[in-house]
C-alpha cells in the first residue's frame, strides 16, 4: 500500500551521537517536507533531552539496505578473520615452558 | 545587586515583570497546541518553545523575587489579571495556526531585539540571563522563520490567513517596546542600554525585511506605541487568567 | 519455497525468539496483526493526550506547568514513534488518523474517562502511566523488531511521567485535608479502569499476539505485576483502594481481587465511555481546523507521487 499523505511528505532516518567518540546509532524516524523541517524535528525526537551530542539526518530513499546472508553470512569457514579464530593459550604455555619462561596473565590483545 | 537606589530598583522591577510576563503569557496561549498541532512532529517542537517560555518566565521571575524578596509562583501565579504587564500582543487566545506562527514570528524578533540590548545590560544578573535566553531563542527564530516562510508560500487560504493575521497582530506588536514609567532611569543607569523607541526602530527594520522577502505587505506603523500596551486587557486574557489560577486559586496557603 | 512452507518457517522463526525487520518477508496474519497491535497502541498515545492536556492551563506552579506540558508532549511523541512503525507496515498515517476519529479503530479504556480534578492529573500520571509501562517494559521483547526498538526509547521517557505523577501526589498527601480527600477521590474513581486496562485473561492457547511473540506476557500477568508493585506504594500513603476483596493469596502466589466489570470495559472502548464521543469530535475538530496547514506544508492528501 502506497502511503497516500501528500507529496512532499517523506520519511527521513535520523542517526544520533549519545556522547563525543561514540558510533553514531540509529534512532528512528520522523517525516517532514524538507531538510530544514527534518532537521529541527530530528532536534526535538532525538535531542530535546540533551540526550545527544550529534544527530545525522537522512532521507529513507537515500539509503541502500543488504540483508543477503548469501552475502553477509556465507557458510564456509571465516574464523581467520576474527582473532577468535586464533587458539594459541596451549601453543603459548608450550613455547614458554620451552624457553623457561614464567606464565603470566595477558592483557588480551 | 543592593547599591541600586529604591527607584532604579523599582524600574528595574518593572522592566523584568514586563519580561516575565510576555513570556509567561504567550508561553500558556501556545502550550495549548500540545497534543492538537497541525502535524505531529510540529506538535512537539511548538511544545518546545512553548515550555521554552515557560522556563524563561520562571527565570525572569525568579530575578525579580530576589530583587523583591518575593516567590517566583506567587507573582506568576498570584495577581488580579489587571495586575498583568504583558504587551498586548500576548492579549489574544492562540486561534488559527497562522495566527499563532504570526504572532510567534514578530515577538520572536522582538523578543531577540531586547535581549540583544540587554546582553550588555550594567545589571550582571539580567546581562547573564539575556545571553543565555538568546542561545535558545536561536532555535525559535529559525523555526518561526521558516514557517513564515512556509505559509507565506502555502498557497492562497494560506497566504491570505497569514496575512491577515499580521495585519491584526501589528498595531499590538508595537506594544512590546511600549515605554515604561521608569525607563528614563534605567537608561540613564545602562541597565537598558538603549531606549525601547530605539530597540522598536530595529525590530521594525528586521520585521519588514523578511516580511517582504516572502511576499507580505507591511501594515502602517502609526507613530510610537500607545502608554497602556501594557495594561489594557481583554476578555481572552480574563478568560486564560480565569484558566491558570483554578487549581493555585482554589486553597489559600495550600502547596502544589 | 511456496507461501505455507514459508510461513511455518516464519511462524517457527517468530515463536522461537526470532525478530522480524520491516523489509522481511512476513505472512499477511502476521503483519496484520502488529499492526493492529501497533495503531491501537498509538492511537491510545494520541487519545491519552486529551485527558491531561485539558490541565495544561491550569497546573498550579511554574514547575509543574512545565512538567505536565512536557509529559503530555511525550504522548504527542510516543504516537508519532507507534505511527511511524505502523506506517511502515502498510497503512498511511493519514488513513490511521481518519480510522481513529471515525471511530472505526479503538484506543485504551482509560482515556475515554473526565479529568475531573487537578488530583486526577496526578492520579493519571502515577498510576495509569505505571500500568501502562508493566505492559510497555514486555513489549521490549516483540518479535517485531521496530517495535521492541520503540518501546526501549519510551519506556525510558515514561519511567520520568511516573515520577511526575507521583511527586503531584505526594505533595498533596503531605498537604491540606481537602487535598488529600482530592487524591482518594481520584482514586476511588479511576481503581475500576485502571483494573481493567489490561484486558480479561486470554488464553495463552490461542491468543495469537502471545503466541507470535508480538506482545511477551498475557494480560493477567501484566495486572499481577501491577498490583505487586503499586498496592504496597497505594497503601502506605494511608490511600484506601476501593477493593475490599483485594488481598494478596499467599498460597496461589496471586492478588485476588473483585471481578473487574469487563461489560464496562466492552462498552467504553466500543466507545460509549462516558467522554468516548465528547474526544472524538475534539479530535475530529482539531483535525479538521489544521486541515489548510497540513495542504500547504506536505501537499493535498492523495496526490501523492507514484
Amino acid at each position: 500500500m502506497r502511503d497516500k499523505a501528500g507529496p512532499h511528505d517523506r520519511v527521513w532516518e535520523v542517526f544520533r551521537q549519545e556522547a563525543e567518540g561514540d558510533p553514531m546509532i540509529h534512532g528512528g524516524s520522523v517525516k517532514a517536507p524538507d531538510e530544514e523541517l527534518a532537521t529541527h524535528y530530528a532536534r526535538e525526537f532525538y535531542g530535546r533531552r540533551q540526550e545527544s551530542q550529534r544527530l545525522w539526518i537522512v532521507p529513507r530513499d537515500a539509503i541502500t539496505e543488504l540483508d543477503d546472508p548469501d552475502l553477509l553470512k556465507p557458510p564456509f569457514d571465516r574464523s581467520f578473520k576474527r582473532p577468535g579464530g586464533f587458539l594459541i593459550k596451549h601453543k603459548l604455555e608450550a613455547a614458554r615452558e620451552r624457553a623457561g619462561s614464567p606464565q603470566v596473565d595477558e592483557v588480551a590483545e | 545587586m543592593s547599591d541600586l537606589d529604591t527607584q532604579t530598583r523599582d524600574a528595574l522591577a518593572e522592566l523584568l515583570l514586563a519580561m516575565a510576563d510576555d513570556e509567561f503569557v504567550l508561553g500558556f496561549w501556545d502550550s495549548e497546541w500540545t497534543g492538537i498541532a497541525p502535524i505531529l512532529e510540529e506538535d512537539v517542537a511548538m511544545s518546545s518553545v512553548s515550555q521554552d517560555e515557560i522556563g524563561h518566565a520562571k527565570a525572569l521571575y525568579e530575578l525579580l523575587a530576589g530583587l523583591t524578596g518575593d516567590d517566583a509562583d506567587k507573582i506568576a501565579f498570584g495577581r488580579p489579571a489587571e495586575a498583568y504587564r504583558h504587551a498586548a500582543l500576548m492579549n489574544h487566545a492562540r486561534t488559527d495556526w497562522a495566527f499563532s506562527i504570526a504572532r510567534r514570528f514578530l515577538y520572536e524578533h522582538a523578543d531577540a531585539v531586547r535581549l540583544e540590548s540587554l546582553a550588555a545590560s550594567s545589571y550582571e544578573p539580567l546581562a547573564d540571563l539575556a545571553v543565555k535566553m538568546r542561545r535558545e531563542e536561536t532555535y525559535h527564530l529559525l523555526h518561526f522563520d521558516l514557517w513564515l516562510r512556509r505559509l507565506a508560500e502555502g498557497g492562497e487560504e494560506s497566504h491570505s490567513r497569514l496575512r491577515g493575521a499580521i495585519e491584526a497582530l501589528w498595531p499590538d506588536a508595537q506594544a512590546v517596546f511600549a515605554p515604561l514609567a521608569g525607563e528614563a532611569r534605567l537608561v540613564a543607569a545602562r541597565i537598558l542600554p538603549e531606549s525601547l523607541e530605539a530597540l522598536r526602530a530595529r525590530w521594525l527594520e528586521r520585521v519588514t525585511e523578511r516580511l517582504q522577502a516572502v511576499g507580505l505587505a507591511v501594515p502602517p506603523t502609526a507613530g510610537s506605541p500607545e502608554a497602556d500596551g501594557r495594561t489594557r486587557r481583554t476578555d481572552e486574557f480574563a478568560w486564560l487568567h480565569g484558566e491558570f489560577t483554578m487549581v493555585s486559586g482554589s486553597e489559600a496557603d495550600a502547596t502544589w | 519455497m511456496d507461501d505455507a512452507a514459508r510461513a511455518d518457517t516464519f511462524y517457527a522463526h517468530v515463536s522461537g525468539g526470532g525478530k522480524v525487520e520491516p523489509d522481511d518477508w512476513m505472512p499477511d496474519d502476521y503483519r496484520a496483526a502488529v499492526l493492529k497491535f501497533v495503531e491501537m497502541h498509538a492511537n491510545s498515545e494520541l487519545m491519552g493526550v486529551l485527558p491531561e492536556r485539558e490541565w495544561i492551563l491550569r497546573a498550579p506552579t511554574l514547575r509543574r506547568k512545565l512538567a505536565l506540558t512536557s509529559k503530555v508532549q511525550d504522548e504527542v511523541g510516543h504516537a508519532q514513534l507507534l505511527y511511524r512503525v505502523a506506517e511502515d507496515l502498510g497503512k498511511s498515517r493519514e488513513q490511521m488518523l481518519q480510522d481513529l476519529i471515525a471511530g472505526k479503530t479503538k484506543f485504551h479504556n482509560v482515556f475515554h474517562y473526565p479529568t475531573r480534578s487537578w488530583a486526577d492529573v496526578g492520579i493519571i500520571a502515577w498510576l495509569v502511566d505505571a500500568a501502562a509501562i508493566v505492559s510497555q517494559q514486555a513489549l521490549r521483547d516483540s518479535s517485531y523488531a521496530p517495535y521492541a526498538r520503540t518501546m526501549k526509547k519510551i519506556c525510558w521517557e515514561e519511567s520520568v511521567h511516573i515520577m511526575h505523577g507521583r511527586d503531584v501526589v505526594l505533595t498533596l498527601m503531605n498537604g491540606t485535608d481537602a487535598q488529600r480527600a482530592s487524591v482518594q477521590d481520584a482514586l476511588d474513581r479511576w481503581w475500576g479502569p485502571l483494573m481493567q486496562m489490561h484486558g480479561p485473561p486470554t488464553n495463552p492457547e490461542t491468543d495469537r499476539d502471545l503466541i507470535w511473540k508480538i506482545k511477551a506476557k498475557g494480560n493477567e500477568q501484566l495486572r499481577q505485576e501491577f498490583l505487586s508493585i503499586y498496592v504496597p506504594r497505594i497503601r502506605e500513603l494511608g490511600l484506601v483502594i476501593p477493593d475490599p476483596a483485594l488481598a494478596y493469596d499467599d498460597e496461589a502466589g496471586r492478588w485476588a481481587y473483585t471481578e473487574p466489570d469487563w461489560d464496562e470495559l466492552r462498552s467504553v472502548v466500543t466507545g460509549h465511555g462516558p467522554k468516548s464521543q465528547e474526544r472524538l469530535e475534539f479530535r475530529r475538530d482539531a483535525r479538521a481546523t489544521t486541515q489548510w496547514v497540513r495542504d500547504a506544508i506536505i501537499g493535498p492528501v492523495g496526490t501523492a507521487a507514484a
